[in-house]
């Protein structure tokens, strides 16, 4: 990164932002100091509450898929009112369908409840010498406690409703609260006639009002599909114009002139400085400015393509320092052979490959972390056929099913690495070796870190002395005791003197750390067992027999398995990365960088 | 392996303590995690680092158990 300064005639301002607006390149820094900063220009408010404006009608609008479609300013200015108001008035209409829709839901269900009991709406009005209870009740028990006859029953298919004298009230009342379980209140209703008759008429206007809602979303989608593809033109056109026309608030500027602050890539440069020349007939005065000490240039990563995919995860811990290694290689090394270690079978591999290629092509703004899980994918695969595993059964070897069921004998022939489900033992062992390895990968690469900044010494002190403690410890086991122990002394005074207290502090954690990597083995563990369960639940059913037991079996299977593919994702994912982010980038990886972000780029 | 009743339950109970103990604090961390997460969202990765962490508890409650049971 360069870090450039822009001066000229505030004649040519507008021409220069359009031209780095154009170009994409220069990250434009905030300017602080004594002169003034630049206005935006006049028009960029009332822009704004035009876009405003648009993106609230696009908010209420359903999404199509056309086209954008070019049109003016002005015209959309002119409709705008009308649209919002058509808007309105579907919103209006929909909310009024829908208040009614909820209220016949209610008296459906209260009529349904007195359906077959012969009771009409009229009856179910209590008059002057009449009163009403509508609700569930033990008919026979109620017969038994009233003494009177001054009260009608009417039994429906699931409410009963008694009707009874004001007179006998304090009687029934009670008989009534004795017996019941639930009570009913009526809903109002101008409808007559018997409860089926009501219900019938109900929900026919529900149909009626249902069908009512459908066509005024129709409507919306009509106007949606007139409308969008003019809105959404306009929208991006007035995004950029805006962005253009508050570049200026970054500028410092005289009466007369302008400048302005910022950072290209340093190969850029000669790309930036002609074109400018080139807008404004050569009256602009590009140069290069030095970078003072307590300045950092912004950070674009620069990877090959392979490394690419896996910038986002680095990006999601933190972005790195400028002067930082990118730790995006090391992920790419080793976060897929984690993953694939795991999991480590050749079904899961294709499952998930499947299911990450699908979400590549489904949310395009997650497509790099999907690519980077590809690979992983790829290792899974990899890894199975090493370890002669695919959906927990094992397909290779002399214990092969398939070498048996098929009959070719090549499949006998390929060397298989160790039968891991058969040997979790060594993967115990090889999981904290995978953590020795790594963790001290990491104090390697924040070695190099700080030779960059700070010299040998430092590195030496801050990152080295980890080794020499370590170098003790194993001398200390392997060999003696009192060979080790004078090099661990040394090493826990040189990770003193480069990271005093909080080096101490961390000591134990170097353990803690390692030790953490035998998660590694657990999910391993769990990898195989989860998916022998699924085999073994469906062999039952296959053992069962018959048209049923086939079914049922692979039925279990299927599904079994497919949801083995979501847990191994998430498993292998979030352990894989944890580690890295961790166990591994705590040992060098300082990040707070600020992103490159040129000027006139979509995402920032 | 065959091991006796005693080794068993305490294989059990450091594995399954350590369990709840990771499960406590991962809870702890998460609902704040989240809180943080509403208001920032350029957190993420601090927050699932910081959610991470107790994790080890339960690798530890792994390992004495397996000591515990022989396996190792």
């Amino acid at each position: 990164m360069t870090k450039i300064s822009i001066t000229g005639s505030k004649k040519h301002l507008d021409r220069v932002i359009d031209e780095l607006h154009e170009l994409k390149l220069m990250d434009i820094d905030q300017y602080e100091g004594e002169f003034d900063t630049g206005q935006p220009s006049e028009e960029a408010e009332e822009l704004s509450e035009l876009l405003v404006d648009i993106r609230s009608v696009l908010s209420k609008l359903p999404e199509t898929d056309s086209e954008e479609q070019t049109t003016t300013i002005e015209s959309v200015q002119e409709q705008l009112p009308k649209i919002k108001e058509e808007i309105g008035n579907l919103d209006a209409e929909v909310e009024q369908v829908q208040r009614e829709l909820d209220g016949i839901n209610e008296k459906k269900k209260f009529f349904k409840k007195l359906k077959g009991s012969g009771i009409t709406a009229e009856d179910l009005q209590s008059s002057e010498k009449l009163d009403l209870f509508v609700g569930r009740l033990d008919i026979e028990k109620l017969k038994e406690e009233v003494k009177t006859d001054r009260f009608d029953i009417f039994e429906g298919t699931s409410a009963t409703a008694v009707i009874y004298s004001k007179d006998h009230a304090n009687q029934i009342e009670t008989a009534i609260r004795n017996n019941s379980k639930k009570q009913f209140t009526v809903p109002g209703t101008e409808l007559t006639g018997t409860c089926e008759s009501i219900y019938n008429n109900l929900e026919q206007r529900k149909q009626e009002l249902e069908s009512r809602k459908k066509s005024i979303e129709q409507d919306r989608q009509e106007l949606a599909e007139e409308w969008n593809p003019k809105l959404y033109y306009i929208e991006n056109f007035l995004t950029q114009k805006i962005e253009k026309a508050e570049a200026p608030i970054n500028f410092a500027t005289t009466e007369r002139a302008f400048m302005a602050w910022g950072w290209i890539p340093e190969r850029e440069f000669e790309i930036l400085e002609e074109k400018l020349a080139l807008v404004s007939e050569g009256k602009i005065h590009v140069q290069k400015e030095e970078v003072g000490e307590d300045e950092e240039p912004p950070v674009k990563h620069e990877n090959n393509r392979a490394v690419q995919p896996f910038e986002s995860l680095t990006d999601l811990v933190s972005v790195p320092r400028y002067n930082e290694l990118d730790p995006s290689v090391v992920l790419l090394l080793t976060f897929p052979l984690f993953f694939g270690f795991m999991i480590g079978d050749a079904g899961y591999g294709l499952t998930t490959l499947a299911v990450f290629y699908a979400g590549a092509k489904m949310f395009p703004k997650g497509k790099e972390i999907f690519h980077s899980l590809m690979y992983a994918s790829v290792s899974t695969i990899i890894f199975g056929l090493a370890f002669g595993d695919a959906f927990g059964y094992v397909i290779f070897g002399h214990h092969s099913e398939l070498a048996a069921a098929t009959g070719i004998q090549l499949f006998e022939q390929i060397p298989i690495l160790w039968h891991r489900a058969e040997h979790l033992g060594q993967v115990f062992t090889i999981s904290a070796l995978i953590g020795l390895v790594h963790v001290n990968l990491g104090y390697g690469i924040g070695f190099y870190n700080e030779y960059i900044k700070h010299g040998l010494k430092e590195a030496f002190l801050e990152k080295g002395s980890w080794y020499v403690l370590q170098a003790g410890a194993a001398l200390a086991f392997l060999v003696n005791p009192t060979a080790g122990l004078p090099v661990m002394i040394l090493g826990v005074l040189l990770i003193f003197l480069g990271e005093g207290v909080e080096g101490m502090v961390e000591i134990p954690s170097l353990l803690a750390n390692i030790l953490s990597y035998l998660r590694i083995f657990g999910v391993s563990v769990a990898a195989v067992a989860l998916a022998a369960v699924v085999n073994s639940i469906a062999q039952t059913a296959y053992g069962a027999g018959g048209l049923f037991g086939l079914v049922f079996g692979t039925a279990i299977l299927v599904f079994g398995h497919v949801f083995n593919t979501f847990i191994k994702i998430m498993e292998g994912f979030l352990q894989g990365i944890r580690l890295h982010y961790v166990e591994m980038f705590g040992k060098f990886f300082e990040g707070g960088g600020k992103k490159y972000a040129p000027f006139g780029a979509k995402e920032p | 392996m065959a091991i006796g009743s005693f080794p068993a339950i305490s294989a059990a109970l450091a594995i399954a303590v350590s369990a709840i103990a990771t499960a406590y604090a991962q809870a702890k961390i998460g609902s704040a995690g989240i809180g943080a997460l509403a208001e920032d969202d350029s957190l993420f990765g601090s927050v699932l680092i910081l959610t991470a962490i107790p994790e080890t508890i339960v690798i530890f409650g792994l390992v004495v158990s397996l000591v515990v049971a022989g396996f190792i």
